[in-house]
């Protein structure tokens, strides 16, 4: 399979899906009423966002749906029937997630992939999905990517690396299953110009200013005794925004509910240690009932136990709980005060 | 890609399912007026349809708003709520509160799109019996003639 | 508003000089120059830090309570914000001593969303200002002035209260909107398209409960979502489940709402919650002639009723 990078203008990007439709599942997001896009599966006539412009909703909304049945007991005439459907294995592409939401995968890759154990719901998607990281043609202003890794490794974690050149997407294979979705009749092959343009979306991308906390040891920074939690805590209404729409969070809960007189129906949902009932335990006790311990609880976990554990930080800075948080609780401002000793902005570096 | 089932299907009694579709009414009525009206149409062999499922409260100022909405949101075509008539309550204020809180009611259920005809709300005493067997029989009525209700959310 | 903004910072350091109040809630420099975040500042040489331009959204009012408890505090408080803070001393959430309120005139403010949508980049902001009626930005090297319809939170579109209705202190002038609009309604006429416009709307919902956490209104310790026993809405994100959520949510904000758009604001998806608040508004004021947030003598609407009271009873034809 030849490594080639193609060229896609966007006028045939219903050309494109078309080509893929017979193949594979096509996954991509879809705006509605103004709304961030958010992934479904898609045909030739949707309209969809591939070129990273929109705001968008991350894929682990996908990939680990909101709502997902694990199983259901029925107890009909006397037997017991259990029903656990597994999504099938069935070959997908992913097209235009944001990069720094395919890196964030490897972290959702370490919770449910694990050796010892591995979520079958999470591993049919995931296995089979070929992922098509984007890298928009101006970098969104909340993202701060550069300042919690090094981005240019970043690039092997997807399938296909994609570029907004404006009126065209640009393909860069890399790996084989990637490359093998580049054969269609739509895509061309780039010229000296675009391959230029390109390396300046790349650059663009590469090269955002770095925010003050960039470089520290975040991890011996975050204490326990810091103040920033309190500065935190003190404004949070503890909504759960920011660990909803944060592409490497994957806190779930886990309801059974009748549905029926004679069955019950397992299914797994969104959690978030942002509310104040997460830590709640049957007895009563809870103890991250105040804002403080949750405040810290989310950036340490982040930032330190994330680390501790996997060895990777779990925080990509794709900027949405930048962007989302209603009171405007920066997460690039707390790393700074925790790395300095005094509160410095970041208004001004992106 | 989130899965959408209808409530419906799961919470539909089996003796509903196996029965020929029906609308199925929730009749939330209080203690000392509507239910004892309810009880008197039974006791004078008055026939009304039996797909409707009665929920009994003290009062008609017990009922929360949740139960009607709740109501919708689990499948029942329709719902309604019956009490004692104003200045007739057992607790003697209950009923003004509820005619207050019923009347937001329903004007939620017109701004959500849930048709009109589908909730009702009523004074109705202990002693007109005739009056609950005739207006169960109006309004599942009036419900088969709308169709089955189709669900909060959804395309149904 | 420059001007309003140097009196903001001298009435806060007046007072906490004084004693008279141990922290002034207000709202401060965002960590971008579109957005505000909320200050609490205890010191007289921090006060600074408060800021006032079309930025500062944020309903303050939702953190009174809990701050009130045990000390008098002062908050820098749109018209909005001192709606709902009268509805929570209507409702003994907070008690008047405790409240020291700088109030202020107010031009309407940002929604981002919005912003984002104009010609400008909105990285590029460095300033937002009131100007004459209008919105101005200043984005790069340039200026734009805006129409307020085009970046304002939609509920400043059609808010009349522009002026403090109580306060200690009052600072800034109301600005009226240039095109008052009547609040039409935007849903559906007919009820199974406007069923249908819901369930789209609602199936977008993720359950994160931003609308309900920055409601001032909305500060019961457990909330009825949060409840297992009944479970009155699961919660998986499902639209009928949210549909649960946010019809319940619509009553009990019934004859409480005061219309700030705090909910529509925060929610990440943009499901126009403050919608359904606005009908619900539309039918109290008409038909009790009673508006949240009006006056603290006020009973709450559902906790009293009138002998000739609105019926809505069926009569059956005899």
């Amino acid at each position: 399979m030849m490594m080639t990078d193609k060229v896609l203008s966007k006028e045939k990007i219903g050309e494109f899906v078309d080509g893929l439709s017979g193949r594979y599942t096509v996954v991509a997001p879809v705006r509605r009423n103004g709304s961030p896009a958010e992934f479904r599966d898609v045909t030739a006539q949707d309209s969809i966002v591939i070129d990273g412009s929109a705001a968008l909703m991350p894929p682990k909304d996908y990939l680990l749906p909101r709502y997902e049945k694990l199983m259901r007991v029925d107890t009909r005439d006397g037997q017991v029937q259990i029903e656990a459907p597994v999504p099938e294995a069935v070959p997908r592409v992913m097209l235009g997630a944001w990069l720094p939401d395919v890196k964030a995968l490897d972290v959702l890759d370490k919770v449910f992939l694990d050796d010892k154990f591995k979520d079958p719901y999470y591993a049919a998607r995931r296995e089979n999905t070929v992922t098509v990281a984007v890298v928009p043609l101006k970098p969104r202003w909340s993202w701060f990517c550069t300042s919690v890794d090094d981005v240019t490794e970043w690039k092997s974690k997807a399938d296909v690396l994609s570029y907004d050149l404006g009126d065209a997407i640009y393909f860069e294979p890399i790996t084989e299953r990637g490359a093998a979705i580049l054969d269609g009749a739509a895509l061309a092959d780039p010229t000296d110009g675009q391959v230029a343009a390109k390396e300046g979306v790349w650059k663009a991308f590469a090269e955002v200013p770095h925010c003050a906390f960039a470089g520290k040891d975040l991890y011996e920074n975050l204490c326990w005794d810091s103040p920033i939690w309190d500065d935190i805590a003190q404004r949070c209404v503890s909504c759960g925004v920011c660990t909803y729409v944060c592409p490497s969070c994957s806190c779930f809960d886990v309801q059974d509910e009748v549905c029926g007189s004679n069955c019950i129906e397992r299914y797994r949902c969104r959690d978030t240690c942002q509310f104040e009932d997460f830590t709640l335990m049957g007895a009563g006790h809870n103890p991250r009932e105040q804002k403080v311990p949750r405040a810290r609880q989310r950036l340490m976990h982040k930032f330190k136990y994330q680390r501790e554990q996997f060895g990777i930080t779990a925080c990509t800075g794709c900027g949405r709980c930048v962007e989302m948080c209603p009171v405007n609780i920066d997460i690039r401002d707390a790393l700074c005060t925790v790395c300095s000793s005094e509160i410095e902005t970041t208004a001004g570096t992106t | 890609m989130s899965e959408e089932t209808t409530t419906l299907e799961k919470t539909t009694d089996e003796f509903v399912e196996k029965r020929e579709r029906q609308p199925v009414v929730l009749a939330i009525l209080c203690n000392w007026c509507s239910y004892a009206g309810a009880d008197l149409a039974g006791s004078s062999r008055l026939h009304y349809p039996e797909n409707v499922r009665i929920v009994r409260v003290p009062c008609s100022g017990r009922v929360d708003p949740m139960f009607v909405l709740k109501g919708f949101q689990k499948g029942f075509d329709g719902v309604m709520v019956l009490g004692c008539h104003p200045g007739d309550c057992h607790y003697a204020k209950g009923n003004y509160y509820a005619r207050r809180r019923i009347a937001m009611v329903k004007d939620l259920l017109t701004t959500l799109g849930i048709a009109e005809d589908r909730f009702h709300f009523e004074w109705v005493s202990a002693s007109e019996g005739n009056r609950f067997a005739e207006l169960i029989n109006e309004f599942t009525a009036k419900l088969a003639e709308l169709g089955p209700f189709g669900g909060v959310a959804g395309n149904g | 508003m420059d001007d309003v903004q140097s009196r903001i910072r001298e009435e806060a350091r007046k007072v906490l000089e004084s004693g008279q109040v141990s922290l002034v809630l207000g709202w401060g420099k965002g960590s971008t120059p579109f957005k505000t975040t909320p200050v609490f500042i205890e010191k007289p040489e921090d006060v600074d830090r408060l800021v006032w331009n079309p930025a500062c959204v944020n309903n303050l009012s939702v953190y009174l309570p809990k701050l009130t408890k045990d000390k008098k505090v002062a908050v820098v408080a749109k018209p909005c914000d001192i709606r709902s803070l009268i509805t929570l001393m209507q409702e003994r959430q907070v008690s008047r001593d405790n409240v020291y309120i700088i109030g202020l005139g107010c031009g309407g403010v940002v929604d981002v969303f919005n912003l984002d949508e104009q010609d400008f980049h909105i990285q590029d902001v460095t300033g937002l200002d009131w100007d004459s009626g209008k919105l101005k930005v200043t984005a790069g090297s340039s200026e734009y002035v805006l129409d307020c319809s085009t970046c304002l939170r939609d509920m400043c579109l059609i808010c009349t209260k522009r002026s403090p209705a109580i306060f200690d202190v009052e600072l800034g002038e109301a600005v009226l909107p240039e095109e008052l609009c009547a609040g039409q309604s935007v849903l559906p006429d007919i009820p199974e398209e406007r069923r249908r416009y819901w369930s789209e709307q609602f199936s977008r919902c993720i359950r994160c409960y931003a609308c309900r956490q920055v409601c001032p209104s909305c500060y019961c310790t457990t909330c009825f979502a949060d409840r297992i026993e009944p479970k009155w809405t699961a919660k998986k994100a499902t639209a009928d489940e949210a549909w649960m959520f946010h019809a319940t949510r619509a009553m009990h904000l019934a004859g409480r709402c005061i219309a700030c758009g705090e909910c529509e604001r925060a929610c990440p998806v943009d499901i126009p919650i403050a919608e359904l608040q606005r009908e619900m508004n539309k039918i109290t004021s008409e038909r009790y002639k009673y508006d949240a947030g009006n006056s603290e003598q006020d009973k709450p609407l559902f906790g009293q009723f009138e002998d000739e009271d609105f019926d809505p009873a069926h009569h059956s034809e005899k």
